[in-house]
């Protein structure tokens, strides 16, 4: 008998112990904790465990192709490489236990390009390249993990989401499923010359509150709901044998049926429907209805916006607050992604700026100019939380000074009142002020000008502060034309002002994420915040900042951090693959701030964006660090990018 | 084949040919002292007995982990009960083998010859190695007749020797696991055990290297030496 075999023969009852012991261990993390026990044994019996005492290099670039896979079972392991701009060294990751490196050099069977170094006295299992490469071939989770490392958990995150989704619903339900799901029946239609009785007669039969008007060749032609019926009706003299074509709403809103929920959803509470068509190829085949939608949410929040547009009295609009409140609950708890969220929180509360300053005009009188309303900051960008404070101003026509100032006289108490009635809504008044009633932001559009352009040619501190906040402008109610005007100055401005880019780049770097050296998170050291950081300054704004400055130096007019991402990665300012990242990594965080908003509220406690990392679970906890990785990528990139 | 005796049962106990014929190829065996820790092969042990009394207890399970090329090799663990008359005394509150457990076991000689294959000739480690080198040379003679010459190192000698200050004297394997951090998972099972020394030995090893001591036979020495200095009257 060989050594081996004896080894065997003996380990047949004996390797159980440790192997046990060590499967264990493993199953506390992911992707260990999907595998299955046989594949796990086997990677445990071919792991070797090494130490590493602090300080000690455990793979760098000069070794030459990886030879093995690592996995921290205790202590940590850190990054280090040479500092691009200042000498010394950056640490560029912190990897902890339970989690793995270097996978894409070991994939891609090269050396590792950042040197490995143990942060802390560590242990790490090592298995060798031959055992890893016929794991990847035997076990499903682990190969997924290995080829899109991080990413593949991102996927566990959304499964764990839905899975309190479907346990708080009782059924699989997102927004984010496709729409052919949804229209399960095929669609009620008819052809345009049918007479209305008869159409009528078919939706009550179908027992559907809408019916679609089709051509010959199943091409929509036309709409005509219950709504329509109720005005047909109330006008006595309706003749009910006409046919359809002349009382339909011609050329309906359609979607193709691999469009999602959601936007079924924003585009019902856009445009006030209830009822999106599916076309495919040109054909008809479904309808979704806003009760599809909405069957198995309690807060609809198309029916909710409605009701926001029509509401008649300033006291409705501070009542349905409590409703937006219970919708975002609701969504969150939905697994509904935070872009989808703060995206129809902006629009609800579009929604309620619109119908608080018409109700105020109601109230205090028409002043008859014609203005528009602009906000900025978070609302400009369409990423508002349901913690929001005012940040808004006023936009007018004026042909001089005189005139302008003339006008401004007369706007002002009416914005004097919006900014009142708004706060009563739960708006808070701007700390900064930041408002329309301030003289200051109720500028005609050359004054507007004006002050960006200072803005600009100026960049003193106060000015940037002002930059960061005013050039993420929208038009929220009135006309835009004057809004995107003055977007268009911008732009040309800032692209054409190397100075002013570069000085908004290092302003941006002031943001730091709150990753160290030794501890994985920075947090603070004493007071009422000891031990969290703050998941919106620390964590956000460096992407907030970053796509701001690179949109506007590459003249991209979007306004939202993920469209400027988007936009940017477009026109090959930034790499695909970072742009992805990027966005992954500002929507997790977004989620984060989103989740920690609601334990607040539910425990009546004041509102922060300061978390404490160790209250997280340890997958959430990896997944956050690694966002806030991705911000400090973003801001290496800008200090290339400008030199700084 | 239990029927056919192996030599004289009074003075050697009964083995099988089969058993006699692997005795014989490892008596071969001879036990290297001289290696290199970063590279060589060695096995840390850990057995688990009726009770303390190196002269009548007796050894109930051996655990065993090897360190090759300065790593544990989990690969290559060694673990097994040996089958014995049900004792059950004080110790099993501590080692946990219940009699049902050990009327599981191996037949001790087979047990003894498969780890004595197991070890082929590395040096070994233990904690406290003393006691485990005589519970296993015991074992040994009496189960197999066999002179069991292996070297030992002793970690609970090795710890303090390479971290002076770090503990009181004479402090036990729970002192300097929780002195190093070290997670274990069930103390008091030879595995664990023996997979907890073997960690612990590898943070030593790696501060032996920092010391420039690289031989095991070496750190052997260095042991002695301590020991003997820790014993001088007035230290």
């Amino acid at each position: 008998m060989s050594k081996a075999d004896a080894i065997v023969e003996a380990g047949k009852t004996a390797v159980m112990q440790n192997i046990q012991g060590t499967l264990e261990l493993l199953r506390k993390y992911p992707p260990f904790n999907q595998m299955e026990q046989g594949h796990l044994a086997f990677l445990v019996e071919h792991c070797k465990l090494r130490f590493y005492s602090k300080g000690d290099s455990i793979i760098k670039p000069a070794d030459g192709p990886v030879r093995y896979f690592y996995i921290v079972k205790q202590g940590q392991v850190v990054g280090e490489r040479p500092h691009s701009a200042k000498r010394g060294t950056e640490t560029t990751f912190e990897i902890e236990a339970g989690e793995c490196f270097p996978l894409a050099a070991l994939l891609g069977e090269r050396a590792t390009r950042t040197e490995h170094l143990a942060g802390q006295d560590t242990f790490c299992f090592l298995l060798s390249k031959d055992a890893f490469v016929q794991l990847m071939a035997r076990s499903t989770p682990f190969r997924d993990f290995a080829l899109r490392g991080v990413s593949s958990l991102l996927d566990l995150v959304n499964q764990q989401a839905q899975r309190r989704a479907v346990e708080t619903l009782g059924a699989g339900h997102s927004l984010d499923m496709p729409l052919r799901g949804l229209a399960m029946r095929k669609p009620v239609s008819c052809l345009p010359a049918t007479p209305l009785r008869a159409a009528v007669k078919h939706m009550h039969e179908a027992q559907v509150g809408s019916i679609v008007i089709v051509d010959e060749q199943s091409r929509p032609k036309g709409i005509f709901t219950l709504r329509d019926l109720r005005e047909i009706v109330a006008d006595t003299s309706a003749d009910l044998d006409q046919p359809i074509a002349a009382l339909m709403t011609q050329a309906p809103f359609y979607l193709a049926p691999d469009a999602s929920a959601f936007d079924a959803a924003i585009a019902m509470t856009e445009r006030h429907i209830a009822h999106v068509c599916l076309v495919e190829s040109e054909r008809l085949i479904g309808v979704v209805s806003e009760r599809d939608l909405f069957s198995l949410q309690r807060v609809d929040l198309v029916h909710l916006a409605r009701t926001i547009r029509h509401a008649g009295r300033l006291e409705t609009l501070i009542a349905l607050r409590d409703d937006i409140r219970r919708l975002v609950d609701h969504m969150l708890a939905q697994g509904a992604s935070s872009t989808q969220i703060t995206h129809i929180i902006t629009l609800l509360n579009d929604h309620t700026v619109c119908r608080v300053i018409e109700l105020t005009i109601e109230a205090h009188g028409d002043p008859g100019i014609p203005f528009t309303w602009l906000c900025f900051g978070s609302e400009g960008r369409r990423e508002q939380t349901l913690h929001t404070d005012q940040d808004n101003g006023i936009l007018f026509d004026a042909q001089d000074a005189e005139e302008a100032q003339r006008i401004r006289t007369q706007l002002l108490p009416l914005a004097h009142h919006i900014n009142e009635a708004l706060a009563r809504c739960g708006f808070s008044l701007c700390k900064g002020n930041i408002m329309a009633c301030n003289p200051e932001l109720c500028l005609s559009t050359t004054e507007w000008r004006k002050r960006f352009a200072g803005f600009i040619r100026e960049a003193t501190p106060e000015n940037l502060l002002g930059s960061s906040i005013y050039f993420d402008l929208r038009a929220v109610w009135g006309p835009t034309e004057g809004c995107e005007r003055l977007r268009a100055d911008l732009l040309a401005w800032v692209a054409d002002n190397a100075l002013f880019q570069r000085l908004m780049a290092a302003d941006s770097l002031r943001h730091r994420p709150p990753l160290g050296r030794f501890r994985d998170f920075v947090v603070a050291r004493r007071g009422a915040e000891k031990d969290t950081l703050d998941l919106k300054t620390e964590g956000l704004t460096p992407f907030v900042d970053g796509a701001r400055l690179l949109a506007l130096a590459n003249g991209i007019s979007e306004v939202g951090t993920l469209p400027r991402l988007r936009a940017l990665v477009g026109k090959g300012v930034v790499d695909a693959l970072d742009g992805a990242a990027y966005e992954e990594a500002y929507q997790l965080i977004q989620q984060t701030r989103l989740q920690l908003h609601q334990t607040l509220a539910r425990a009546d406690q004041a509102f922060s964006n300061r978390i404490d990392p160790d209250t997280l679970n340890h997958l959430d906890r990896r997944i956050l660090r690694e966002s806030f990785r991705q911000a400090q990528r973003l801001q290496t990139s800008l200090t290339l990018r400008y030199q700084l | 084949m239990r029927f056919f005796p192996w030599g004289n049962r009074s003075v050697t106990p009964e083995l099988t040919l089969e058993q006699g014929r692997r005795l014989d190829s490892l008596r071969a065996l001879r036990p290297r002292e001289d290696l290199d820790i970063r590279e060589g092969r060695m096995v840390v042990v850990d057995v688990e007995t009726t009770g303390l009394n190196m002269q009548k207890d007796r050894v109930l399970s051996i655990g065993a982990v090897t360190i090759e090329h300065g790593a544990i090799d989990l690969g290559q663990c060694f673990e097994c009960t040996l089958r014995r008359e049900a004792l059950p005394g004080a110790s099993t509150l501590i080692h946990g083998l219940g009699p049902e457990a050990l009327a599981d076991g191996d037949e001790p000689s087979d047990a003894l010859l498969a780890f004595l294959d197991y070890l082929g000739e590395s040096p070994l480690l233990a904690f406290h190695a003393d006691f485990d080198q005589r519970m296993l040379t015991r074992a040994f003679k009496e189960d197999l007749g066999y002179s069991f010459q292996h070297p030992f190192l002793d970690i609970a000698e090795l710890a303090p020797l390479l971290h002076p200050d770090a503990l009181p004297p004479r402090a036990g394997l729970d002192d300097w696991i929780a002195y190093f951090g070290l997670g274990v998972g069930q103390r008091h099972h030879a595995s664990a055990d023996a997979l907890v020394s073997a960690e612990l030995v590898l943070m030593l090893f790696n501060h032996a290297r920092r010391w420039g001591t690289q031989r095991y036979a070496e750190l052997g020495d260095q042991c002695r030496h301590w020991r003997r200095s820790c014993s001088a009257p007035g230290f």
